[in-house]
């Protein structure tokens, strides 16, 4: 089986889904090719272990992304078994490439072995799905599901100028500072409870959420009494959340806090109490005060961020 | 967590596609904008505007009422419209209930035609409140022996006396008043401008808090002549609008017992006691079945009196068991989930002492619970038991 | 203007998912419910309906169930149902193959649906119809205009967002919306009934379902999350934020 490569790019220089893409082919026994769409990275590209050649796809349909030219300039250099991230656009050039060749997608892979059998997670994580591949298909892969190839080759490159319609135009860029979200949509909350001591101290939460791209929330019972905001109360009477990463700080976990967040897919709490019932519910929990635990979780999230 | 209603013997497959779009638009409602407001339209002692609004909106005022700009829906649909509406608040289905069996309903059914065409279409958008007035300090139970009455003075009529216990009294832009004229109960329409009338709210209530409850003074009150209902005389008038309202509690009340049957299933599976969630004892196991074989055979009341509501082939006593029964072990069902929740049940956190509350007005509003055992008493014997007189 | 609305029909994504041999076990979905981002692709229909005068046409391809939801959205203001029966359906070709032969046979102007189902999760409805349709796709919109006879949207961009504009054709993929889809009310509950749901077959349309050269092996409950990890003491942080990445894959 020869597995195409499409390469997640990041700006200007190769996304790190990228070296997953190719690390996973290499897991399947097979050297693969990779597309660096506008040329971006196909130096890089040419580095990393596994990889065959790499084809640097240049032209004019490249500078802006519209999914459709993306994709019929991109897929005639596709072979049986293209590789994409599942990212939005991954996800959306994916499909157009299948649907042009007329074979099927699958979507955000999380593993993948000979067969080719891959799983996927659906309902939203609430079950996963196993599937057998057999001829031509895309897949996407699950950014930071697949281990990562090294960067110890050198690959030859060959630079293709592709042509074609481009459809979609930008006719206005709207830089908006961007908003925290709502806890109802937050993927990521990083709440605060009693245990933060007093109001101010929201603002070290507030600089944790904005470098992950969270909500803050909080207990019911620093809503009463430092007159939060109700929308940012977690809880029996708050908003019920359910998001991928709960982060609770100095909340004790009483019962109507729990009934608002332990349906979060990963909760982690940090309380100086190691007898506090948010324990009981945690997934990570760690023994500290925030003003400890706070300062590290932030360099270590940032550093992940760069 | 979305709302799973209980439905154990699946009695809402029973019901048409209209009437479950009906229900699911009312519910939906009701969960994004009745239940994250109501502790504070309760601590506050309002009814909110914007229900009023919503509830013109999505057409619901009048449900069983046909033609005049009014729903048109089945009267099973107007159940499960109660239903759902009482899970979120008895006050905000008291609202609903006396707008449209008590306030609109005798306008559309002993009315003018006139009448008919110039107030159900306010009514039914949820422009114009309507209010009902027949009990009075005295007089409960005992509706008959009424003393506010009527004169009719050549050009208008005079109305002198007062009414208590009205729901939507002070926000209403006109009341239904049974009054005596010559005598005999006649149904009067009073808009709230006319002269000699007021309607100061009742304060301090710890049950409806969510609904405001009033009273109507009538001071030589004057109303021009046509605002007399031309079509019916005597009690007939007032209780015909009684057996809707109440037909709707029977279904409203199984609303609140499932909002307390949902929290305390809930919680009793998320508190841990002795290292256990509580569910997993048997005496709690033995409440919440309890709870859930009540809530079951309420259905089946409610779902089968709707059918014979829409059929016509009902009496006025089939209404009185299911109000009677139906009250009555929602208010037991919301005891018991407090005793389930524990202390916790007393917090406003969780509905069930604000339904606990509100279904002790339920119980004796509209009829008491005492009134219908003797009704079904009198079907059963044929002999009254409500005055010691003949 | 004849404005095509892709929908699904997906358990409420608050519903419990069970596992019964192998499979996610339908029956025991206690709600099924649009996919909540149909339903932003579903009001900005209806809103450039009202503004441009046009035709709203409902499509879904699924199970005889998902009809319900197409007279939801009669409540609402569809004015055609399209419902393709799902026999033989069996991957993302054949649904993409009868949802473009349907937005044909209706002659649609611009078709809107949701980024990806809340049920597969895929993301390749809206792109995939727009290939076969040889249309311009824009995902991750968030509203659609239209003026002087072109389509004007919102889309995600790195330093905020973008107005784009597209030619001809076109396909829209909403992620959340920039309004919420309208309550129904008993006037359009009555009309809705009335209105009758199309079914079109694959025959109808005439697609070949052809074997796919995928095979569902089973569905299964998500892997154990392993028992509850307790650190004493700050230090642990970093232990903790990587296996935030590497166990638990959330960050």
């Amino acid at each position: 089986m020869d597995f195409t490569i499409i390469a997640e790019t990041n700006g200007d220089s190769l996304h790190p889904t990228t070296y997953q893409l190719i690390g996973a082919a290499a897991s399947m026994g097979s050297n693969s090719t990779v597309i660096c769409p506008n040329g971006v990275g196909s130096l890089e590209a040419a580095k990393i272990n596994g990889v065959e050649k790499v084809i640097s796809a240049t032209g004019d349909c490249f500078n802006i992304f519209d999914g459709g030219a993306w994709a019929s300039a991109l897929s005639s250099m596709c072979g049986e078994m293209i590789l994409i991230s599942a990212s939005p656009n991954g996800r959306e050039i994916g499909s157009r490439i299948a649907a042009k060749k007329g074979i099927p997608i699958i979507q955000d892979v999380v593993s993948m072995t000979e067969g080719i059998t891959v799983s996927r997670p659906i309902y939203s994580g609430k079950a996963m799905e196993s599937l057998t591949i057999s001829g031509s298909a895309v897949v996407t892969l699950r950014p930071n599901a697949f281990e990562a190839a090294l960067a110890e080759n050198d690959a030859p490159i060959n630079v293709v100028n592709q042509s074609a319609d481009v459809r979609i135009a930008i006719q206005e860029a709207i830089n908006k500072a961007s908003e925290r979200l709502d806890v109802t949509e937050a993927d990521i909350i990083i709440s605060g409870g009693r245990g933060m001591g007093t109001i101010e101290n929201f603002s070290h939460l507030e600089e944790i959420a904005d470098t992950v791209g969270a909500a803050v929330g909080a207990s019911r019972a620093v809503v009463d009494e430092w007159g939060m905001p109700h929308r940012m109360q977690v809880g029996q009477t708050g908003k019920t959340v359910t998001p991928s990463l709960y982060i609770a700080v100095g909340i004790s976990g009483a019962i109507q806090h729990l009934a608002g967040m332990r349906s979060s897919k990963y909760i982690l709490a940090i309380n100086k109490d190691p007898d506090a019932p948010i324990f009981g519910v945690a997934d990570y929990g760690i023994v500290a005060t925030w003003e400890d635990a706070i300062p590290a979780l932030k360099s270590a999230l940032s550093d992940l961020q760069s | 967590m979305a709302y799973e209603a209980l439905d154990f013997y699946d009695v809402d497959s029973l019901l048409t596609e209209e009437e479950r779009m009906v229900r699911d638009m009312v519910r939906d409602w009701v969960d994004e904008e009745v239940i994250p407001n109501i502790e504070i339209a309760c601590r506050d002692g309002v009814f909110p505007d914007e229900w009023r609004v919503a509830l013109g909106e999505m057409g619901v005022l009048g449900a069983p009422l046909k033609g005049y700009d009014c729903p048109g829906l089945s009267y099973t649909a107007y159940g499960v419209i109660c239903r759902e509406l009482e899970r979120g608040d008895s006050g905000l289905r008291s609202f609903a209930s006396v707008q449209g069996s008590l306030a609109m309903y005798p306008i559309w059914d002993f009315g003018s035609e006139e009448q008919k065409n110039y107030y159900l279409p306010k009514m039914a958008s949820g422009e114009w409140i309507g209010c009902f007035g027949l009990t009075e300090p005295d007089y409960g139970s005992n509706p008959g022996d009424m003393i506010t009455k009527a004169e009719d003075m050549g050009d208008h009529y005079l109305l002198n006396g007062a009414k208590m216990w009205i729901t939507n009294g002070s926000i209403a832009e006109l009341a239904v008043v049974w009054a005596k004229l010559d005598g005999v109960i006649r149904g009067f329409i009073v808009e709230k401008n006319d002269p000699g009338f007021s309607a100061p709210e009742m304060k301090g209530k710890h049950s409806l808090k969510a609904s405001v409850t009033s009273e109507l003074v009538f001071q030589d009150c004057k109303i021009p002549k046509d605002r007399m209902l031309p079509g019916v005389k005597g009690l007939r008038g007032p209780f015909s609008c009684l057996n809707n309202a109440r037909y709707g509690i029977s279904w409203g009340a199984l609303g609140s017992a499932q909002a307390c049957f949902d929290s305390a299933k809930e919680y009793a599976m998320s508190r841990i006691q002795f290292n256990h969630p509580i569910a997993s004892y048997q005496l709690v196991q033995n409440k919440l079945s309890w709870m859930l074989r009540e809530i079951t055979k309420g259905q089946l009341l409610a779902y089968h009196l709707g059918q014979k509501k829409d059929a016509g082939n009902w009496i006025p006593e089939h209404i009185s068991l299911a109000k009677m029964n139906n009250v009555d072990i929602a208010l037991e069902i919301a005891r018991v989930a407090r005793d389930i929740h524990g202390a916790n049940g007393i917090l406003d956190e969780y509905p069930i002492m604000r339904h606990m509350a509100n279904l002790e007005s339920v119980k004796t509003y509209e009829g008491t619970h005492d009134i219908h055992n003797l009704i079904i008493g009198r079907h059963i014997t044929g002999i009254q038991a409500f005055t010691r007189e003949a | 203007m004849n404005i095509a609305v892709l929908l699904k029909q997906v358990p409420d994504t608050t519903a419990k998912i069970t596992i019964s041999e192998g499979k996610v076990d339908e029956k025991s979905v206690s709600k099924w419910s649009m996919s909540p981002y149909d339903e932003y692709a579903l009001e900005s229909g209806l809103q450039l309906k009202e503004a441009t005068g046009g035709n709203l046409i409902a499509i879904t391809c699924g199970p005889e169930r998902a009809k319900k939801m197409l007279t939801d959205t009669a409540a609402v203001g569809a004015d055609t149902l399209v419902h393709i029966p799902d026999d033989g359906v069996s991957d993302s070709t054949h649904v993409q193959k009868l949802l473009a032969a349907a937005v044909k046979k209706f002659d649609s102007h611009v078709v809107l649906c949701g980024k990806q189902a809340a049920d597969t999760n895929g993301g390749s409805t809206g792109p995939g119809v727009a290939e076969l349709l040889d249309a311009a796709c824009v995902t991750l919109v968030s509203e659609v205009n239209f003026s002087e006879g072109s389509f004007t949207t919102i889309r995600p961009s790195n330093s905020g967002t973008e107005k784009v504009i597209v030619d001809g054709l076109s396909v829209f993929a909403f992620d959340k919306g920039s309004s919420e889809l309208r309550r129904p009310n008993v006037r359009g509950i009555m009309m809705a009934k009335k209105k009758p749901v199309e079914s079109v077959t694959s025959s109808d349309l005439g697609v070949n379902l052809n074997p796919s050269n995928v095979k569902m092996n089973s569905q299964n409950p998500p892997p154990e999350k392993p028992a509850g990890q307790k650190f004493e003491g700050a230090e642990y942080v970093n232990e903790v934020v990587s296996k935030l990445r590497n166990e638990a894959n959330v960050i």
